[in-house]
């Protein structure tokens, strides 16, 4: 048996019962016999074409069905069935700016194909128009977005980005082209969206999102749509998002895997709910250390393209408290429900995070990385020192710390393969009596082979400094870079 | 009818005036006798409408079920809604109706320039078509 809570005006209909106890598998089920039973009940749940009534929900314990099963949500013994209306409203003025926008003859035909559906229609087009968004970053995902929210007709997108096109972009970031190489990325999106769609006004916000600006760049736009790959710059996002009251449509991409989701709208959760606190600096690759199928933000773009305008429009179900899950190579789509943390330090009930913070510092990113020491630094070996060696035919072990499929882009010819990974079973294979030299794609890497290596022992090894990027600027410059 | 006691009545004036110029919105407890309804606490609640909220409110339904359930705790009813209206007659908005729910009374307070001004209560039919006024009496 579980029990139906029943609203105080609706026990009337109820036989003034202000609960009711039934039996029943699914929460459709025990409304069912709820208002076969009562009758009169059922005019004020389920219109007249049986559908729940669009302000009534049902929640099963503390969880809105909507989130669950819906209708089908099993139900178990003892649980407790709420129902609960939504209610909003507000003063007219808010519907005025839709009602001053206006199509040209110009912009009708474009949208035509819009305009003829009954979900978007004039009132949805001129939502659209009406629209202002912010999209942080005119990359990977940015790409996607920029353009087809300019192609949907999004009155007003915002852009901040500070970054140069670069040849090692093309292969993902489709808004620039190869003649681009060299602008600034906010240049060259936002010729490109102007291409697509003149009627659409672009702001081009060239500076690093920060504390000191989020907040003043989000207040002019509606909807924010999180297009970067850093931790420090997405909770910043995140938070500045639940602190100005707008939502959040975020994305993430890593090799063959994405995530889509909308955090900090009405009420569902935001970023901090799923992630508290950020993963320790260097665990989780960005998209240039690990790389990243070049097609993927094109998916997880237009998903967050697709939340936008459906947030614009009204229409749909958003992605809000769920988090969409992406297999490119299994081609599955998967979704893990999200809770709102009601301790959440930043939207929950008491929050402890009140304004923007240092986001640097909270990911344990240090605010200014030392300076390189000038010259080679103790340990170290410059490249052009190592082909001295190898020229002289010194005997020395050069190890190459990086992945075999790197070493199939490029390699140093007398260099042996050990992968960073492998080093600790495979070193056996070095003997501490020889001088060995490791280096990896910059250095960073064979840095911390030669710390492991100093520690198992070995006294006489370098780490090459600058790794085979700088083997191809200062000995070889048919090295290719990658 | 709808009447409100003074305490309140008060805090809901001083709740609107302090959003002022923002929306604020709230659930009113009490009693329902002779198919009157006597509201004896007022309950204020945060406006979760994401974007601007100078012409805009919108309840948390799991706030509305913690209501319900003080409600119930202290063996009262929950009998209605009320929102401010900034600038702005407190009559039922387009907006209010199409986001209303028949089973409570809607009391909206108009503030004009930071002021209580006038106020009314509403009971919008299931259809979301219309409302009808509905006796006030406050303090």
């Amino acid at each position: 048996m579980a029990k139906v809570l029943i609203p105080t005006p609706l026990r009337q209909y109820a036989d003034k019962n202000d609960t009711v106890e039934l039996g029943g598998t699914t929460v459709g089920e025990i409304l069912g016999k709820l208002t076969s039973q009562y009758q009169d009940l059922r005019r004020q749940l389920y219109s007249d074409e049986g559908k729940l009534r669009s302000f009534v929900n049902v929640y099963i314990n503390d969880e809105d069905i909507r989130y669950l099963k819906k209708e089908a949500t099993p139900v178990k013994e003892g649980d407790t069935i709420s129902i609960v209306p939504s209610i909003a409203g507000g003063a007219p003025v808010v519907e005025a700016p839709a009602q001053t926008a206006t199509l040209s003859k110009e912009e009708i035909l474009r949208y035509s194909r819009h305009l003829i559906m009954p979900e978007v229609g004039m009132e949805g087009q001129l939502k659209l128009k009406s629209a202002k968004v912010l999209m942080i970053g005119a990359g990977g995902l940015g790409a996607p977005l920029g353009m087809y929210l300019a192609a949907a007709g999004v009155g007003r997108i915002g852009i901040v980005d500070f970054d140069v096109v670069d040849f090692t972009n093309l292969q993902r970031q489709v808004i620039h082209g190869t003649s681009d190489v060299g602008r600034k990325k906010l240049d060259s999106a936002a010729d490109t969206m102007h291409e697509i769609n003149p009627y659409v006004q672009i702001d081009k916000h060239e500076t690093a999102l920060s504390s000191e600006n989020a907040l003043d760049l989000f207040k002019d736009y509606d909807i924010i749509v999180d297009g970067t790959d850093n931790f420090p710059t997405r909770y910043l996002v995140n938070d500045a998002c639940v602190l100005t009251g707008k939502p959040n449509v975020y994305g993430s991409i890593f090799r063959f895997e994405g995530q889509a989701t909308v955090f900090a709208y009405q009420g569902g959760p935001c970023y901090r709910c799923l992630y508290p606190e950020p993963p320790p600096p260097g665990l989780v690759p960005s998209c240039a250390e690990g790389g990243v199928l070049g097609i993927l933000p094109g998916t997880i773009g237009l998903i967050q393209a697709t939340e936008t305008v459906k947030l614009i429009l009204g229409k749909g179900e958003p992605l809000v408290g769920r988090l969409l899950l992406y297999d490119a190579l299994a081609m599955r789509f998967r979704e893990l429900k999200l809770r709102k943390n009601p301790e959440c330090p930043v939207c929950g009930a008491h929050p402890t995070v009140t304004k923007l913070i240092d986001y640097q510092q909270f990911c344990g990113i240090p605010q200014h990385e030392p300076a390189p020491a000038p010259g080679v630094a103790e340990g170290e070996i410059d490249p052009v020192e190592v082909k001295a060696k190898i020229d002289r035919g010194d005997r020395f072990v050069l190890i190459d710390v990086r992945e075999p499929h790197e070493y199939q882009i490029c390699s140093i010819p007398s260099a042996k393969l050990i992968p960073l990974g492998e080093l600790p079973k495979r070193v056996n294979e070095l003997n501490s009596a020889d001088e060995i030299v490791a280096h990896c794609k910059s250095g960073m890497r064979s840095a911390k082979a030669v710390e492991f290596l100093k520690q198992a022992g070995f006294k006489k090894v370098k780490n090459m400094k600058g790794g085979i990027l700088a083997w191809s600027d200062k000995v070889d410059p048919r090295v290719p870079k990658y | 009818m709808i009447e409100i006691e003074a305490q309140p009545w008060r805090q809901m004036v001083e709740h609107a005036r302090a959003t002022y110029p923002n929306e604020c919105c709230g659930a009113m407890l009490g009693r329902i006798e002779d198919g009157n309804k006597r509201v004896v606490v007022a309950m204020a609640l945060e406006n979760a409408s994401a974007g601007p909220q100078a012409a805009r409110y919108e309840l948390r339904p799991e706030d509305l079920l913690a209501a319900d359930r003080e409600a119930r705790r202290h063996n009262m009813d929950l009998v209605g809604i009320y929102h401010s209206h900034p600038d702005c007659g407190a009559y039922f908005s387009e907006t209010d109706l199409k986001n209303s729910c028949p089973w409570y009374s809607f009391v909206v307070l108009s503030i004009q320039k930071g002021e209580f001004d006038h106020a009314n209560s509403w009971l919008p039919n299931p259809e979301q078509t219309k409302a009808e006024k509905e006796e006030l009496k406050h303090a």
